[in-house]
């Protein structure tokens, strides 16, 4: 079956998971330079600056091209978002209770848009490599 | 879902790396359907029995469950 063009997601060559790679580190350096240039930052805008730097290398990792894009790991793939959502649901449905047991509300400021990203893009990457380990698992 | 892939290649003297470049996979794919943690979509099932000049059902035998 002809895959309709509008779903059609194009992945990103595999040269771009150096980048990925920066990106882990580099926001650690980032923030101990903002820390000495502005000593008065608010450390929750630091913590910021870190999941959104993380959850942008997660994502490159997951839209970048394996080695063979073969259906098996475009399987995988798929698979990995749906899990991936799956688990961020209910990682933020116990974050959420944790929060309401300890300070009596279910909101919170920890909840950033740069979080849910990282926490997203994190269990994608988890479920897809999870499931490339266990393919690889007990070759013949 | 249960298969003979490994029969046929023996039978053929294949490896797997050969059987995948046949009909553009990965090696892992075809590890992981010959030990049967993955089943492959129709189109790969009908490519692996062509590639050893068999009927589909004389490779790919489905199992009680599924």
């Amino acid at each position: 079956m002809k895959k309709n063009s509008i779903l059609e997601v194009p992945l990103l060559h595999p040269g771009w998971k150096k980048l990925a790679y920066v990106f882990f580190p580099l926001p650690v350096f980032l923030v101990i330079g903002i820390a000495f240039w502005n000593p008065k930052t608010d450390p929750n805008e630091t913590v910021q600056i870190i999941y959104g730097f993380w959850a942008m290398a997660f994502m490159i990792l997951n839209l970048s091209r394996e080695e063979v894009e073969d259906e098996m790991i475009r399987q995988f793939r798929q698979q990995a978002f749906q899990t991936g959502f799956f688990w961020l649901i209910w990682g933020l449905a116990a974050l959420m209770l944790i929060n309401y047991l300890r300070f009596d509300r279910i909101t919170s400021e920890l909840f950033t848009a740069y979080l849910v990203l990282f926490l997203l893009n994190g269990y994608i990457y988890a479920a897809f490599q999870y499931q490339k380990y266990i393919a690889n698992k007990e070759e013949n | 879902m249960k298969n003979t892939i490994k029969v046929e290649r023996a039978k053929k003297d294949m490896t797997q790396q050969d059987l995948a470049e046949k009909v553009q996979v990965s090696r892992q794919t075809i590890n992981s359907i010959e030990a049967g943690k993955y089943v492959p979509s129709t189109v790969l099932a009908l490519k692996i029995a062509r590639v050893f000049e068999v009927g589909l059902e004389s490779i790919f035998e489905l199992e009680v469950g599924d």
